[in-house]
């Protein structure tokens, strides 16, 4: 096998640092889940893994903001952002998509960077964050803040530059909002989605003030649906409104895999995009 | 501890906990996994990238000059050792190593030897084939015409005595064509009220043992000992005897624990490639699958089943033609036998007069297919089962009703004119239609979601002729250890066995040892397959008990004991020895009678010496907005005579549904260009807990299989059978759709669903 | 995998034809192929160097042309041998051309084609969802720079008809 040198430093700056070498093939390691399968299975043999656990602690805090919002450090792991309370109380969204997320050994080791960085867009964390209006900051030479939707530009590809690492994952107040993720599989209940929805409505009475539509899985990456939100925003939440946002996600274009066609996933768009609607909103039945 | 005779043993219908159980949960139970031997080369192989072609060129020098490579070889060098290295159960035409020609895509065509194993798969991707591509066959009903000639020769192996009457046919893919006919079939058709006919298919799948086969060959002087994750252990032994030309004396096989096996670790495996690579390199070799390479490695038939019916105006089945393709991959594996054995149940339980069969074993360029728990029986009752409630459907009457007066009964002759004896068909159909309460009104649900239900029978008749021995040890001190070469792979039997020995000798169960299959000590057993081993073992177990029970009673009578005496074994050895010694050596061997079925007819007055009988129920709910089926209910009722350990039968039976439940639902290997594509458990799923149907209910019938050990039968395979078909049946139920392909995925429903309102979905 | 599609151009078919048959055109349509060599009017062999994400793989490939029929028909079979594993690539395209006439009276060529891309081996056992993406997006990208190309012609744009 071939070898490759696997760093530990102290610090993020350190690794970022060890990773603006222009070689693609040195990758930072925090929770290793998803670049463990790809070593494993051979599709990927790296040159330089750079360990992140050893760097500063505040990279796996959890904390709060001045502003009603929190601080996620890159490097908290799925469990515990699944079980903390501030995050429990800001967005339980979060926690109850956890418990569908890959299983309890598998979410004690990997870390909220990571599973964003990683732009397989099957996960779940991504578009229930990018729901929530979540944002991420950067390290490295040019740090930037760059929401959770606008971090990818592909299958398996982000804006991200090399060096360059999420250092934190930024969640702004949740006042007014209401959250909710469905994960569509098409094969056991432990598959890949065939399709993952989030939404995020903010209501005033029975007005929709905002929205976010977020698909993902079905999409080569996650998509932000602005047709789906220009339909809600300003409506009165309900059956009619609901379907009409369905019917605009289903502009998205899907992509055929083991899961289902491309036809197919366009209709789990529509009707899943609307009863994760009336999910979140209590709203135009079940 | 001396070992207490209990008088009323009450051994055998105890719910005895795997005595294996606390091994397993504490990581100590022995898996070949984890053995290594001082010298140990590990094994890696290079797989072949096309379906079909010849061998221009292997160049292996790049992987041969890496550091820490030992050895590289190739079919060529296979035969420097073994002149005509090609084996299997039913043809020898699988090579050790590709010679001249690859079958399939993941054929394997070079070995690495390493000390370390990441140095041997890093050599293995450095090898470069060279291969002018032939074309190729991957469809079974296509390879009965295709011009794609998968194997030039056919070699019948001619080792089982079921298989003896294979004979090879050039210029075919047709690796066996079994026929049974029964009366007149074509007068029946024409005089009939209603003929219906369909087409079912069912998908390739995978047997996905959690622990990938695994095989160790240590070579001693003219001498092998082989430790292998098997099924077959004195198979193994044969054939490689066979393969080197030596007695089977000169070869060893040991089994452990098996991780799983499901047919996947049966006859022979990667054992040959070992034993071969270890006598050429004189080392010690293990070569373990990753879970990718089990998908190139033994699969589970795709079939196509064409099947017509006859039904007069009373609603009885006058006439049945079957026709069944069997996609048996690249290799024949035991292809032939499921193809026959299966073949001959393929009208299903039911009493009909006129039968015709064909059943065709197919070789394509897929990888090999063999058996995966039922022996081609769920694809069968798939056919028939959906097939039987379209007839009922068809006819306007009850599904239950039109079962119940078609079913065969006690002492009707099945369609090859065996008489049915034991097989409690109309119980567990019965008992089936009283726990779903099916002559009450079913709630059909509103909106969206809309349910149905159905039900499924299927039967299965155990192979035959197979032989099974077994040694009973008492020792001195009463206690007692049983020696036998059935492999204990999660289904419970060591424990079962244990129950029969302690239940004839008077002892506990759990205080009996299992000596595990080692072909040096334990006596031959044709394999752990096929729900056979209960039965065939279970009767030579008991059998070598009560050798062991006469024994003692001679031995007491000799010492002047009165008969029936209660006195302790131990103490009839201390009379007999006077001091703690000496031992009792009880042997059983069993054979069923069995008639083999004629040749054209199919026809046998005793195809089989039990039958194993098997329904399900099934309530589900249908999203008709997404097309996805839940399981609400589903209902395993099942004939396994009398059970030795009711617990662990409620899990055989419960482990078997859910597999089929995979199969019927989700599973599937996709392929293309005879290149599996979702080889790996990312990409191919098989079902978890969040699977499980919301209600499940296993249920064994009164029954008493009269030629069983203490009554029971096989119990592995049962609850596989009527799965799929209820599953499809309560669909159409529910919403209309009738399915005719396996896997039910959600979309093929909606698309059904859409295709009754007329539309179609876009793209 | 398959893959099919097609689009107008705005250029009589005789031309398009000549060009889509230019094997040093229809390479520079393709990203990530470099060092085509013609071995003889039929056959070629070129690199093909490709990225997902962090994941470099590289391929020799060799294309066939296995049947031509002037203006209306391509048929070209490739075969590539990933570097560094054993797998095997192979696609065999074919792209019909049909003569129309414009709105405006001008000739036009619509073409289609299909693909039928497999790999075999390792990265076709486990790589295939990422594979796919990849080969979709090289796709796009070649439809995009044919378009491009011949969009630049003095007269007319390109349509696409069928995606």
């Amino acid at each position: 096998m071939r070898g490759f040198e696997f760093l530990r430093p102290g610090t993020l700056n350190e690794a970022s640092a060890l990773l603006a070498t222009g070689d693609a093939a040195a990758r930072p390691f925090a929770g290793g889940t998803g670049l463990m399968l790809m070593m494993k299975t051979g599709v990927f043999s790296p040159s330089r893994l750079v360990c992140l656990r050893q760097t500063e602690a505040e990279h796996r805090a959890i904390t709060p903001t001045g502003d009603g919002g929190a601080r996620i450090g890159a490097l908290a792991s799925l469990s515990q952002i699944e079980h903390d309370p501030l995050l429990c109380r800001l967005a339980p969204v979060i926690a109850r998509t956890m418990t569908t997320l890959a299983n309890v050994r598998v979410r004690n080791v990997a870390r909220i960077g990571g599973t964003l960085a990683h732009g397989d867009p099957h996960m779940d964390m991504p578009p229930t964050l990018a729901a929530l209006r979540a944002s991420v900051v950067t390290s490295g030479t040019a740090s930037r803040t760059v929401p959770v939707e606008a971090l990818y530009a592909g299958y398996y590809e982000t804006i991200l530059q090399p060096g360059e690492l999420i250092s934190a994952v930024l969640l702004p107040d949740q006042t007014g909002w209401h959250s909710v993720y469905l994960k569509c599989t098409t094969r056991s209940a432990d598959d890949w989605p065939a399709l993952g929805v989030a939404v995020s409505v903010r209501m005033d009475g029975t007005t929709i003030t905002d929205s976010r539509v977020i698909i993902s899985a079905a999409t080569e990456k996650l998509t932000r649906v602005a047709a789906a939100e220009a339909v809600l925003n300003g409506a009165t939440a309900g059956l009619a409104a609901f379907t009409a946002a369905g019917e605009a996600a289903r502009a998205v274009e899907t992509i055929e895999d083991a899961r289902g066609s491309a036809a197919y996933k366009t209709e789990l768009v529509g009707v899943y995009v609307r009863r994760a609607l009336q999910q979140a909103t209590g709203a135009g039945g079940n | 501890m001396n070992e207490i005779r209990s008088i009323s043993a009450k051994q055998v219908g105890r719910d005895v906990p795997r005595l294996e159980s606390r091994q397993k949960v504490t990581g100590r139970a022995e898996y070949t996994h984890n053995i290594t031997l001082p010298g140990m080369l590990y094994a890696k192989l290079c797989r072949s990238t096309v379906a079909h072609g010849r061998i221009l060129s292997i160049d292996v020098s790049a992987a041969r000059d890496l550091p820490g490579v030992h050895a590289v070889y190739t079919g060529e060098t296979i035969r420097t050792l073994i002149a005509e290295p090609y084996f299997g159960p039913a043809f020898h035409d699988q090579p050790i190593l590709a010679i001249g020609k690859v079958h399939f895509v993941g054929e394997p065509i070079a070995v690495v030897l390493a000390a370390d194993p990441y140095v041997a798969a890093e050599a293995a991707q450095m090898i470069v084939a060279e291969y002018e591509e032939l074309p190729a066959v991957f469809d079974e009903v296509e390879a009965m015409t295709s011009a794609a000639i998968v194997h030039e020769t056919l070699k019948p192996a001619g080792t089982f005595a079921d298989l003896k009457h294979l004979s090879g046919k050039s210029n075919t893919n047709v690796a066996l064509d079994y026929q049974l006919r029964r009366g007149d079939t074509d007068a029946a058709f024409a005089a009939a009220e209603h003929v219906f006919e369909h087409e079912f298919h069912t998908q390739q799948v995978m047997h996905t043992p959690l622990e990938p086969m695994v095989s160790i060959a240590e070579p001693g002087d003219n001498c092998l000992t082989i430790y292998t994750a098997s099924q077959s252990p004195s198979f193994v032994c044969t054939e490689i005897a066979r393969l080197f030309g030596w007695r089977e004396n000169q070869v060893r096989v040991k089994v452990p624990y098996l991780g799983g096996g499901f047919g996947a670790k049966l006859y022979i495996k990667l054992e040959a490639l070992v034993a071969a690579a270890a006598m050429l390199a004189r080392r010690p070799v293990k070569l373990s699958l990753t879970m990718e390479e089990q998908f190139y490695t033994i699969t589970k038939h795709a079939s196509t089943f064409r099947i017509k019916s006859a039904v007069n105006k009373d609603g009885r089945i006058t006439a049945r033609r079957c026709e069944i393709f069997w996609n048996g991959g690249a290799f024949a594996d035991i292809g032939p036998r499921v193809t026959q054995k299966s073949g001959f149940t393929s009208p299903g339980p039911y009493d009909i007069d006129n039968v015709s069969v064909d059943s065709y074993a197919l070789y394509t360029n897929r990888p090999p297919a063999g058996a995966l728990r039922g022996f081609g029986i769920p694809q069968l009752v798939w056919a028939y089962e959906s097939h039987t409630d379209l007839l009922a459907r068809g006819i306007g009457m009850d599904a239950v009703e039109f079962r119940r007066r078609n079913l065969l009964r006690e002492g009707r002759p099945q369609a090859t004119g065996t008489l049915m004896h034991d097989a409690a068909i109309i119980e567990v159909l019965d008992k089936t239609a009283e726990l779903m309460n099916w002559t009450a009104p079913f709630e059909r649900g509103e909106g969206v979601i809309r349910r149905g239900r159905a039900i499924a029978i299927g039967f299965k008749a155990v192979v035959a002729p197979t032989t099974s021995g077994a040694i009973v040890n008492l020792s001195a001190d009463g206690s007692a250890a049983l020696y036998m070469s059935t492999v204990d792979m999660g289904q419970g039997s060591d424990t079962a066995m244990a129950q029969i020995v302690a239940e004839t000798l008077g002892l506990v169960a759990e205080r009996v040892k299992v000596v595990h299959p080692d072909t040096d000590v334990t006596p031959y057993d044709m394999a752990t397959l096929g729900s056979r081993s209960t039965f065939h073992m279970g009767n030579a177990v008991k059998l070598a008990s009560l050798h062991a029970l006469e024994q003692l009673g001679a031995m007491a009578r000799e010492v002047g004991l009165p008969e029936g005496t209660n006195y302790e074994i131990r103490d009839i050895f201390l009379k007999k020895y006077g001091m703690q010694a000496g031992n009792i050596i009880g042997v059983g061997s069993y054979v069923p009678p069995y008639t083999s079925p004629q040749k054209g007819t199919g026809l046998s007055d005793n195809v089989t010496p039990f039958w194993m009988v098997g329904a399900a129920g099934v309530e589900l709910s249908v999203d008709t907005e997404t097309g996805h089926v839940t399981i609400d209910r589903l209902i395993n009722v099942a004939d396994v005579g009398r059970p030795l350990n009711p617990a662990i039968v409620a899990t055989q039976l419960s482990g078997a549904a859910m597999m089929q439940l995979g199969f019927t639902l989700f599973e599937n290997m996709d392929l293309d260009h005879g290149q599996v594509t979702n080889a790996s458990l990312a990409d191919y799923k098989i079902p978890g807990m969040h699977d499980l149907p919301t209600v499940m209910d296993n249920v064994i019938v009164d029954n008493n299989q009269q030629n069983g050990p203490y009554g029971a039968k096989g119990v592995g395979e049962t609850a596989t059978f009527g799965v799929s078909p209820a599953i499809a049946n309560a669909i159409e139920d529910a919403v209309g759709v009738r399915l005719t392909s396996l896997p039910l995925t959600p979309e093929s429903v909606l698309r059904g669903i859409r295709a009754l309102r007329g539309e179609k979905l876009e793209g | 995998m398959k893959f099919d599609g097609g689009f107008t151009v705005p250029a009589e078919r005789e031309i398009v034809f000549a060009r889509l048959n230019d094997p040093h055109f229809f390479a520079s349509c393709l990203d990530g192929v470099s060092e085509l060599v013609e071995v003889d009017p039929t056959h070629f062999t070129a690199r093909l160097a490709t990225r997902i994400a962090y994941i470099k793989f590289n391929f020799a490939i060799s294309v066939e042309i296995a049947e031509i029929v002037a203006p209306s028909r391509v048929v070209a079979k490739s075969e590539g041998t990933p570097l560094g594993i054993v797998g095997r690539l192979t696609a065999l395209a074919t792209a019909d051309l049909q003569a129309s006439v414009a709105e405006d009276g001008s000739a036009q060529t619509e073409v289609t084609y299909e693909i039928d891309v497999s790999l075999a081996g390792k990265l076709g056992s486990i790589g295939q969802p990422v594979l796919r993406s990849k080969a979709r997006e090289m796709e796009r990208s070649f439809v995009e720079k044919l378009h491009a190309a011949f969009a630049t012609a003095p007269d007319g744009t390109v349509q696409e008809i069928v995606s």
